[in-house]
């Protein structure tokens, strides 16, 4: 695995093209949100740049860019040229996913240092590590499902459009509504959780119902999983 | 047909144990299985041998190759390899290597970093820049995938499955975009590799490679391996041709099966018998046969044969 994932990076590195996609943009819109910040209660800021910018840089570059590398490398026979080894389908997939997994963490650590230091620091810490990883572990499950019916990285733009809105909308639905009214619901959908986690975890707040924030997502990511190993195919369709 | 290539000969008949087994082996394409590609097909492959899958386009030889290299599930039947489940991947794939139809690499890795990818997860080691040597890719060692010609790319997908020599490999249409000289080359390695005791199975459109090469050959077509044996077996059933310029206004002393362009052609089983018949009648009436030419039956005769069918 270790081979694949180094053998990864350097394709991410040299491809402009992925490097600017999966590295530079998220990176820069991480940055844009700290400068121009969303509106808002001013006592709620921090949490609400940081839950933005955790979403939004963990869906383009773990989502998009991870449904994009896989369509990519079944389109060019490579995973099947990969599955000709004796490694494992698990070891695989985890050796193509684990590098934008590890760049996306990178990213969101600077990004949200460069925020504590401007903004305000997070109440929680090991609080919102649990949300980071929550919030890569569904946007690297929805990657492998998406992957299953996406047949080409140009389709990636299209596949991943549906989930991509839908996880921010919700996200923006819960940060600027509260979850006074519908919490159920916008706690279930996906991103709902994972965005009120975010805020507790940065501006405090009452952790009593912690857990069914952290549920939904983790539901989520298991639910991906299961349509993934379904829909995930190795070959381009014949 | 003599072995040119002084390769250790199978007896056909022969006690080497069996690596590749298949019995009644089915693979159906589509949501319901409507095409039958592949259509109960036995086939047994002796530790040692070089096997040759040979049909025409369509016929399921890569359908078949990759249900026994463990890339596909078959419909039915069985298929074992080394005794066990070809998607036994720990197990099994650590002493197979498996070269592709079509090459599947990273365009931004170069050579020498495929190779060292590939060889990472194949179970096996080896030394990446002795298979560069070993399929003249030393000059493009640095070079990136995306750069390399057809035919090197081709090269490279050779050498990622011949790494850590393999007991088994697997070679499907492995000349194809190869030129004579990188052909030859590549036929030089898997003769050694043979030498050292790796079994061979390999498709090809070359018919000349399997004439030359394989201990056995099996034929499919549309499905179903319509024939299987050494050289020696599969043309023994087909007659060889003598052709000439018959003389005008004589009698024959052979009948004449087909004419074209002039030229006649007699099929006989008794090549040299006939032949010798035909000179001496020439010699005797002072007859001149013209354009004169004795053709042994060949796998192209087998070949086309098969297709007509």
């Amino acid at each position: 695995m270790l081979s694949l994932i180094q053998s990864e990076l350097r394709m991410l590195v040299r491809n402009r093209l992925v490097a600017v996609c999966a590295i530079l943009i998220p990176l820069g819109f991480g940055a844009f949100l700290i400068f121009s910040p969303p509106g808002g209660p001013a006592d709620q800021a921090g949490g609400t740049i940081a839950t933005l910018q955790i979403l939004i840089m963990v869906a383009m570059g773990v989502y998009v860019t991870g449904t994009t590398t896989l369509a990519a490398r079944r389109q060019t026979l490579m995973l099947k040229r990969l599955r000709s080894g004796a490694a494992s389908d698990t070891t695989i997939i985890a050796g193509l996913v684990l590098p934008v997994v590890i760049v996306s963490v990178v990213q969101i650590a600077v990004i949200l240092a460069i925020l504590s230091a401007t903004s305000s620091a997070p109440e929680n810490a090991p609080l919102l590590i649990l949300a980071v990883l929550l919030t890569e572990l569904m946007f690297v499950g929805f990657a492998l499902a998406t992957a299953g019916v996406t047949n080409s990285p140009e389709h990636a733009q299209v596949t991943t459009l549906p989930l991509f809105f839908l996880v921010l909308g919700v996200a923006f639905w819960v940060m600027f509504t509260g979850t006074e009214e519908l919490g159920w619901l916008k706690r279930a959908l996906p991103g709902g959780g994972l965005a009120e986690l975010i805020g507790v975890a940065w501006n405090g707040g009452d952790l009593s119902n912690v857990v069914s924030l952290i549920v939904p997502s983790v539901a989520w990511a298991v639910l991906a999983a299961y349509f993934a190993r379904t829909m995930f195919r190795w070959e381009p369709r014949s | 047909m003599t072995n040119t290539q002084n390769l250790p000969l199978v007896d056909a008949a022969g006690t080497g144990d069996t690596i590749v087994e298949t019995q009644d082996l089915s693979y159906n394409y589509g949501a319901h299985g409507e095409f039958q590609a592949v259509k109960n097909l036995s086939i047994r492959v002796r530790r040692g041998e070089l096997y040759a899958l040979l049909g025409t386009n369509g016929a399921g030889k890569t359908t078949t190759l990759e249900t026994i290299e463990g890339h596909r599930q078959a419909s039915s039947g069985t298929v074992t390899v080394f005794g066990g489940k070809p998607t036994d991947r720990q197990g099994i794939r650590p002493r197979m290597g498996i070269m592709l139809q079509e090459t599947g690499y990273a365009a931004d890795l170069n050579a020498v970093e495929t190779l060292r990818l590939v060889g990472s997860l194949s179970g096996r080691t080896d030394d990446a820049d002795r298979i560069l040597e070993r399929v003249d890719l030393v000059a493009k060692r640095d070079t990136r995938v995306g750069q390399l010609s057809g035919g090197e790319r081709r090269r490279l997908d050779f050498g990622s499955a011949i790494w850590g020599t393999p007991e088994l490999l697997f070679l499907d249409e492995p000349t194809t975009g190869l030129d004579p000289t990188a052909r030859e080359r590549l036929w030089s390695v898997v003769s050694d590799l043979r030498a050292e005791g790796t079994t061979i199975i390999l498709t090809t459109h070359y018919l000349e490679e399997a004439e030359r090469y394989a201990d056995r050959i099996g034929l499919m077509h549309q499905g179903v391996l319509a024939s299987e044996g050494t050289l020696a077996e599969l043309v023994a059933d087909h007659p060889a041709r003598i052709g000439f310029v018959a003389p005008t206004g004589v009698e024959l002393p052979l009948p004449v099966t087909s004419t074209s362009n002039a030229v006649s052609f007699v099929t006989t089983h008794d090549l040299q018998g006939d032949l010798t018949r035909l000179l001496v009648w020439a010699e005797r009436g002072g007859h001149t046969l013209d354009q004169l030419t004795a053709t042994s039956s060949s796998l192209d005769d087998v070949f086309r044969t098969l297709t007509r069918s």
